[in-house]
């Protein structure tokens, strides 16, 4: 396919993760406030801290902003200048969808541009400030529904196996910052049993990742750290895991590289490495290691791997191979 | 009614016509509320699938959707099968003229038209001289613009063999009137326009330069031109790629594309783009839209551009007046199609004639489309008409005159009632190795009252045109 168009379906479908990831996270950061009858304060700051947005948020809106639930709602979605914000997603995602429209099915064309339509209508501005709970879930669901017609409508062919590699690859990278991060609020807790706010907090770090019904089938101890850490980056079959992720990533990398030919070598080999290093550890290990590092390392892996794919595939060189000559 | 004018739907009693009384009845029987109702029910189709047009600098929201009238533009069979062998034998005579110009240039020899005025057109590509493009055909897409006169006769306004551009729309009005008036439409026998598309791609193989399974791209400007839903939507129902020109390069004069697989190489473009843009190493040096080295690859036969570079001369509007001698000239046949009486400013006569009456006539730039460029003496002001007169002294080749036409006019919803607004017509000619016509085409409707000016940009839509009596609906 061609080159350019591999590379917006590559990136429509990230920002549409994006845009699922965060509205998730904001959800349950707001539900959790509630559950946990916790003082907003230092609960909104994580969000900042995942999404790389902290200093600028402060550096336009001051510190005691970064506090602030509504504050950093409306940064984290309506603002225009927030590379990461629902807005800026959703429209990524929608111009990268415009560009390659006759890539995708009319179906998914239909959906993204009707959700943009929505997202941009005074109906959302409203449902937003009255209820915010649901607005982020009409979100979730819009994305679930977009996600669902890609898979049914989509020709499963290398345009829809570079929008799935997109996805897997924002996943991954997704759920290491976000785990990074809380762990780190959090801190490694030693001292047995936690108290009833940490245990709160580990549940809502597994809401933040669609864990926790899965957590509760697969595990049958409670959600203290070193387990849902270990959950969110080991467990094969959660769909959000990063083992799970890289491992589906690196079957849409087998299916985009062509046999007998040297195009793919280096985005292959570097995610070969990558899920060997993974297969080899462990979360006990991990943490032995420190856990920041550890997770720190995997995002920095990935994000080379989306270099290599972009070398690879997106940005051919001209000269004419043998075979086309 | 609008007093002198033809209207499509009443004759001057005020009796339906014949031809559309089937479809008046049943729009009738559907009642007020209905009809609105369906109406938010079509504008609400267009808009969630983005069947818009981008105004240029609007940057929020850029695209719009193009108004849309629901009361359908009525052609009896008849009728039709009369206007579309007039359509196909104008498109023949004009890429028979396109041909000779390039080539042996009999038609000049022969002083059936003044070699000055061919190639002064602003659409005159000296380069193309000699180059035949491949299977022989220049014009592969046509957009014929007809206007009907008071007598109810059609003539032709002017021809547009470049990039003619509108056809989705007429695809896109097909399918939302499907949906809105499933059953007037199923009793009516409209004749299908679906398989516009199949035609095309059939047609643009069936000229391909000789290649076992050649590769055809559209090839756009990009997201930021106005027609880019159209040619995102013939892509993607013609099923083959939409390239922007940094996708495209040129090695040993053959086309390539940039694939994840590498290069590939392309046969056949469909290209969007204006000749002075197609290749910097030519034309425009400083055209970012285009690709380097793509006119060697076109001049040595390599790939097949539609349409062909160098049809401006064709459907230029100073050589408008002369297709009916073209006609005779290269088909030996009467012109089945009427026209418009056109003054060559170029022409001293005319042009004398046209500064003299300027305040009854239309002025045109020749190599314009679109409405652009364009003075309706009538309507002007005095400093307007100086300063058109201004122009037409300092380049006479690039104007002409033309008397003010009557559009016909044909019912349109305008808030909450019927009203009569002027339309014209757009039929489409697809021509490879045949030639077909598409039933119908792009009826556009200026919306304002008293407007003559249909183009989108100045508060015109599109009506569905239904050509009636088909063999399949």
């Amino acid at each position: 396919m061609i080159a350019r168009v591999a590379e917006q379906c590559f990136w429509m479908a990230r920002y549409l993760e994006r845009v699922e990831n965060t509205a998730r996270q904001i959800q349950v950061n707001v539900s959790f406030l509630l559950d946990a009858d916790l003082p907003e304060l230092t609960h909104w700051r994580p969000m900042l801290l995942v999404a790389g947005e902290l200093d600028h948020f402060v550096a336009r809106f001051g510190e005691p902003a970064a506090d602030r639930g509504d504050r950093v709602q409306d940064y984290m979605v309506w603002d225009d200048q927030n590379p990461v914000s629902l807005q800026t997603s959703l429209r990524s995602a929608r111009d990268n969808a415009r560009t390659i429209r006759e890539t995708i099915s009319l179906e998914m064309w239909v959906g993204l541009n009707s959700f943009w339509l929505w997202f941009h209508d005074r109906e959302a501005q409203q449902i937003f400030r009255r209820d915010p709970h649901a607005f982020y879930e009409e979100i979730r669901e819009t994305c679930g529904h977009l996600a669902g017609t890609t898979q049914d409508t989509m020709l499963h062919d290398e345009a829809f196996d570079f929008m799935r590699l997109g996805t897997l690859l924002e996943r991954a990278g997704q759920v290491c910052r976000m785990l990074d991060i809380k762990y780190h609020a959090l801190g490694p807790t030693s001292q047995l049993p936690e108290s009833p706010a940490e245990a709160a907090q580990w549940l809502a770090i597994l809401r933040s990742c669609s864990a926790s019904e899965a957590f509760f089938k697969r595990m049958s101890v409670s959600p203290r750290g070193p387990v849902v850490a270990g959950f969110l980056l080991f467990e094969p079959d959660f769909p959000r895991s990063v083992m799970h992720c890289l491992t589906r990533a690196w079957h849409f990398m087998r299916r985009i590289r062509p046999s007998d030919s040297l195009i793919g070598q280096r985005s292959t080999t570097l995610m070969q490495n990558l899920l060997r290093t993974l297969r080899a550890t462990s979360i006990e290990r991990m943490l032995e290691r420190g856990l920041h590092l550890e997770l720190d390392r995997i995002v920095s892996r990935v994000a080379e791997i989306s270099e290599a794919i972009a070398l690879d595939y997106f940005s051919p060189e001209t000269p004419i191979r043998s075979e086309s000559a | 009614m609008i007093d002198d004018t033809f209207d499509e739907f009443f004759d001057p009693n005020g009796e339906i016509r014949h031809d559309v009384r089937l479809v008046v009845s049943a729009l009738d029987a559907l009642g007020r509320d209905e009809f609105r109702a369906r109406m938010r029910l079509a504008e609400a189709t267009f808009l969630r699938g983005g069947i818009t047009f981008s105004v240029y600098g609007d940057e929020q929201g850029a695209d719009r959707v193009f108004p849309f009238d629901l009361i359908p533009r009525t052609i009896g069979a008849a009728e039709w099968a009369t206007l579309a062998r007039g359509l196909e034998q104008r498109v023949r005579a004009l890429d028979a003229f396109l041909n000779d110009i390039y080539h042996r240039q009999r038609i000049v020899r022969a002083r059936v038209i003044p070699r000055w005025l061919v190639e002064g057109a602003s659409g005159w590509v000296r380069q193309a001289r000699g180059v035949m493009p491949p299977g022989g055909r220049y014009i592969h897409i046509a957009g014929i613009d007809l206007v009907r006169q008071p007598d109810g006769e059609f003539a032709v306004l002017e021809d547009n063999v470049r990039t003619p551009s509108g056809v989705s729309y007429v695809l896109e009005n097909r399918a939302v009137m499907k949906r809105v008036f499933p059953r007037i439409f199923r009793n009516a026998r409209v004749q299908p326009v679906d398989e516009y598309p199949m035609r095309l791609r059939d047609a643009l193989l069936s000229v391909a330069p000789s290649r076992r399974r050649p590769r055809v791209v559209i090839l756009t400007p990009g997201i930021f031109n106005s027609a880019y839903f159209e040619h995102a939507f013939l892509a993607r129902r013609m099923g083959c790629e939409l390239v922007q020109g940094a996708d495209l390069f040129v090695d040993h004069d053959r086309v390539f594309v940039k694939t994840t697989r590498g290069p590939m190489p392309v046969e056949v473009i469909y290209r969007r783009v204006d000749d002075a843009f197609l290749d910097p190493t030519v034309f425009r040096p400083d055209s970012l839209l285009g690709v380097p080295g793509l006119w060697r690859a076109y001049a040595a036969g390599n790939v097949t551009l539609a349409n062909a570079i160098g049809n401006g001369v064709a459907d230029d509007k100073a050589v408008y007046p002369y297709v009916p001698k073209m006609i005779k000239y290269y088909l030996g046949e009467e012109p089945l199609l009427r026209q418009v009486e056109t003054f060559i400013c170029a022409r001293k006569g005319h042009r004398s004639h046209v500064l003299e009456h300027m305040a009854k006539l239309v002025v045109k730039a020749t190599d314009a489309a679109g409405g652009y460029g364009m003075l309706i003496g009538p309507q002007a002001t005095k400093a307007e008409r100086r300063a058109m007169a201004a122009r037409i002294g300092d380049n006479p080749r690039g104007y002409i005159a033309q008397p003010l036409l009557e559009l016909s006019t044909c019912p349109a919803w305008i808030r909450n009632s019927m009203a009569p607004r002027r339309v014209d017509l757009r039929p489409y000619v697809v021509s490879g190795k045949d030639t077909w016509v598409l039933p119908g085409g792009l009826t556009r409707v200026a919306l304002r009252r008293g407007s003559y000016v249909v183009n989108s940009s100045q508060g015109g839509g599109s009506k569905d045109t239904w050509v009636l009596g088909g063999t399949s609906a």
